[in-house]
């Protein structure tokens, strides 16, 4: 950013550019040549800006000017107007104040920022989570004031359902369905939860949409609250997260204070009080029934449902259960529009979704894109692209029972079906990007080590089956792979998913079977010819001295077998059967004269 | 008797006017992020050194802490947002860089580039 004085917005979403916003781009820029403007001028390229029926958009800052329909003949008009003579073309301008992507005015210009849309974590970032001031300032509880006002709960359930929201909780059920049932459960009493028990390792969105933004939470239950008939809402979180708790306390008690939550909500019929439950931290209370067993104070184990909780859950009372990121949806939907919300997205999947990208890729963090995104634009325009300039492998998605991807899928649309249909999850949005250092079998191995792990042991496929597959795979990568162990694998790892109670038997084997459907080749090199292409699994590796060893003498210093002999300044030679495979002359040699393989 | 809406309009500009009393018109915002993440990156550090400008006399800036933007590997990051200019990101904040960003940035206008996101 030398002198820039200028960034211009420029939507590049599917619809705008149907409209014509490459060539506004090409008249832009011929504009600013003819002015001699390149140097205080940068065209920053956005994804979706959501405002797909005023396209082409574009937006000029400082100032946050939104200009909507612009065509090629426009375009020189605002170069000259606006940032030469400094006045807004009135015409085109669009004056909404929608509460998605209010980030943009600070983090707009940015690639890693510019291209995503922010629904979810819309104030993330942008606020003080700790002043109530700063969410009220930004329309906060006007969509809950709005609902007390003027739609009856019947309207809000037919919003909610018009958006096709989904849950984003990992199961995809629609939101509004959800709240249908639970309205009209028979029940005197009904409960609102949300579920923030967010279990996977590697996840931290709902810990980042609590800690930056916890009104929103509030505000989305109060809403369900009204809209089945419920007083009460719990938000059970893991006692891990000890600053997402402060800061939903302290919401919660600054709420209380302002009437936006306690009794007669805003002078109105309606009360609504949340309080907190923690959980312990297993994986498996995240599940809905074990996390409503572990609010009774029973053990957090799941049971088979029907019923569902929305007929039978919490004190056997009807209860609505949903995710973090499901719940920051609401305020958006009931102010923009249900309408508004089902035309970001694919056919099925609505909305946004929040990824927590990590792995190898240069830019790591949380990406937030609408549905039907490509893998490829989150890695490569989002991500930035490989880290350390490796090659890409995989891209394992939804957690660690989502599926691992190779290169031919990456045009592969993030929504709930496109995933599933190549064999992987949405899950609750975990995305961890692999390359060629990884080795498939132990990336396997990895994750199956969590999820068997945290089964709750009571139905035998996955307690049983989990463990098995364990062996097998701890086998493989030993080198003790046996012929016949890959269709073991597929047999166990099927059994579980069929027979397993809830979703974390159901899902464990995805990643194993996913990486047998996709890299077969690298278990068969295991087990077959006793070799891991990627140099990962210690008892595979033939550790070499080669010739351009100096005979400086350190390897055999720090081998703890004594298995490296030779004479000062001669090669050196390490004798194979005393070797354990330990790596570490190899990674004390300075000359790189030792190779694995 | 006001509706919700009516009263809601109501708090949120009596919440504007304290934000405003609280300094938000001041020519530089400053937003440090402080979320888990950034804490453990060792955001409150350099809050600290912000706050300590601030009590010893810098004026004209408002401080606010902020959420986490989702950058993890530039975290610590710091904002610094002037009416009228390009809100300028700092990644990679740590206490040198943000005396520094006091000295150089909120005292003199200089915006250091090299530590932009
Ligand atoms: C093993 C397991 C773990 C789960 N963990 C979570 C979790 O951490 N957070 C969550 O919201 N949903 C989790 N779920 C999904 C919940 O059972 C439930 O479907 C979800 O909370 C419903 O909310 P939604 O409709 O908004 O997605 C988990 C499911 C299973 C099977
Ligand atoms: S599938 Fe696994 S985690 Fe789920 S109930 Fe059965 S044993 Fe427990």
């Amino acid at each position: 950013m030398p002198n820039t004085e200028y960034i211009i917005t420029l939507c590049d979403g599917p619809s705008c550019i149907h409209k014509g916003s490459r060539t506004v781009k090409d008249a832009l820029e011929e504009a600013i040549a003819k002015h001699n403007m390149q140097d205080k001028v940068k065209i920053h390229l956005s994804g979706c800006l959501g405002m797909c029926s005023k396209g082409p958009i574009v937006i000029v800052n400082p100032g946050y000017t939104i200009y909507g329909s612009v065509t090629e003949a426009d375009a020189a008009e605002i170069i000259e107007q606006h940032l030469i003579n400094g006045k807004y073309v009135t015409r085109l301008v669009v004056d909404e104040d929608h509460l998605y992507n209010r980030f943009f005015r600070i983090f707009g210009d940015n690639d890693f920022f510019g291209k995503q849309m922010r629904i979810t974590l819309r104030n993330c970032g942008i606020i003080d989570p700790e002043n109530i001031d700063d969410y009220l300032s930004l329309r906060g509880y006007e969509a809950l004031a709005k609902v007390l006002t003027e739609l009856t709960p019947k309207d809000v359930i037919d919003e909610v359902k018009t958006s096709g929201l989904r849950g984003r909780g990992g199961g995809g059920f629609p939101t509004g369905v959800k709240w249908d049932f639970t309205a009209n459960a028979p029940g005197d009493e009904r409960y609102v939860i949300c579920n923030a028990d967010e279990g996977d390792p590697g996840a931290f969105m709902d810990r980042s949409a609590i800690e930056g933004d916890p009104h929103t939470i509030l505000e989305g239950m109060a809403i369900a609250g009204y809209a089945i008939g419920s007083t009460k809402g719990i938000v059970y979180i893991r006692a891990e997260y000890p600053l997402a708790i402060k800061r939903l306390e302290k919401a919660i008690e600054d709420a209380s204070k302002n009437n936006l939550l306690g009794d007669n909500i805003l002078g109105s019929e309606f009360s609504f009080d949340i309080e907190i439950r923690l959980g312990a931290g297993a994986f498996v209370c995240g599940e809905e029934t074990a996390l409503i067993h572990s609010i009774e104070g029973s053990r957090g184990m799941p049971r088979p449902r029907p019923p569902y909780p929305s007929v039978k859950g919490l004190f056997g009372k009807p209860t609505l259960i949903n995710n973090v990121e499901t719940w920051a949806n609401i305020p958006v939907i009931i102010l923009d529009g249900g309408k508004w919300f089902s035309s970001i997205g694919t056919e099925t999947s609505k909305g946004t979704k929040v990824f927590a990208v990590a792995g190898m890729v240069k830019n790591t963090g949380l990406v937030e894109v609408p549905m039907g995104t490509t893998l490829r634009n989150i890695v490569y325009d989002i991500g930035g692209g490989i880290e350390g300039g490796g090659k890409f492998k995989a891209i394992q998605t939804g957690g660690p029972s989502g599926g691992c991807l190779p290169e031919e899928y990456l045009d592969t649309k993030v929504d709930y079906e496109s995933l599933a249909a190549v064999g992987s999850i949405m899950g609750s949005g975990g995305m961890i990007v692999i390359d060629e250092h990884s080795c498939m079998v132990d990336v396997a191995k990895f994750f199956l080590e969590f999820t068997q792990d945290e089964s709750c042991g009571k139905c035998t496929p996955c307690r049983e089956g989990t463990k098995r597959m364990l062996e097998i795979l701890t086998r493989i990568t030993q080198g003790k792979g046996k012929p016949g162990d890959i269709e073991k694998l597929e047999r166990l790892g099927t059994m579980a998913q069929r027979s397993s109670l809830c979703g974390l038997g159901q899902s464990a084997p995805n990643p194993v079977l996913s990486t047998i459907k996709n890299f077969r080749q690298e278990y068969e090199d295991h087990i077959f010819n006793k070799k891991c292409v990627a140099g990962v699994c210690g008892a595979l590796l033939t550790y070499t001295i080669i010739e351009k060893c100096v005979g400086c003498g350190a390897c055999k210093r720090v081998c703890p077998t004594n298995a490296i002999s030779g004479t000062r300044k001669q090669l050196h030679t390490i004798d194979q059967d005393a070797c354990i495979k330990c790596g570490q002359c190899y990674d004390t040699c300075k000359f790189e004269a030792i190779t694995k393989a | 008797m006001l509706t919700p809406l009516e009263i809601i309009k109501k708090k949120r500009a009596e919440a504007v006017s304290r934000i405003i009393s609280k300094g938000y018109l001041s020519t530089k915002r400053v937003y440090v992020g402080m979320a888990t993440c950034e804490i453990a990156a060792g955001s409150k550090e350099v809050m600290d050194v912000f706050t300590e400008a601030v009590s010893k006399g810098l004026t004209d800036v408002y401080l606010s802490q902020k959420g986490c933007a989702g950058r993890c590997n530039l975290e610590p990051t710091v904002e610094v947002v002037e009416e009228g200019k390009i809100p300028v990101k700092y990644g990679k904040v740590n206490k040198e860089r943000a005396l520094e960003i006091v000295d150089r940035h909120l005292k003199n206008g200089q915006v250091i580039k090299e530590w932009l996101i």
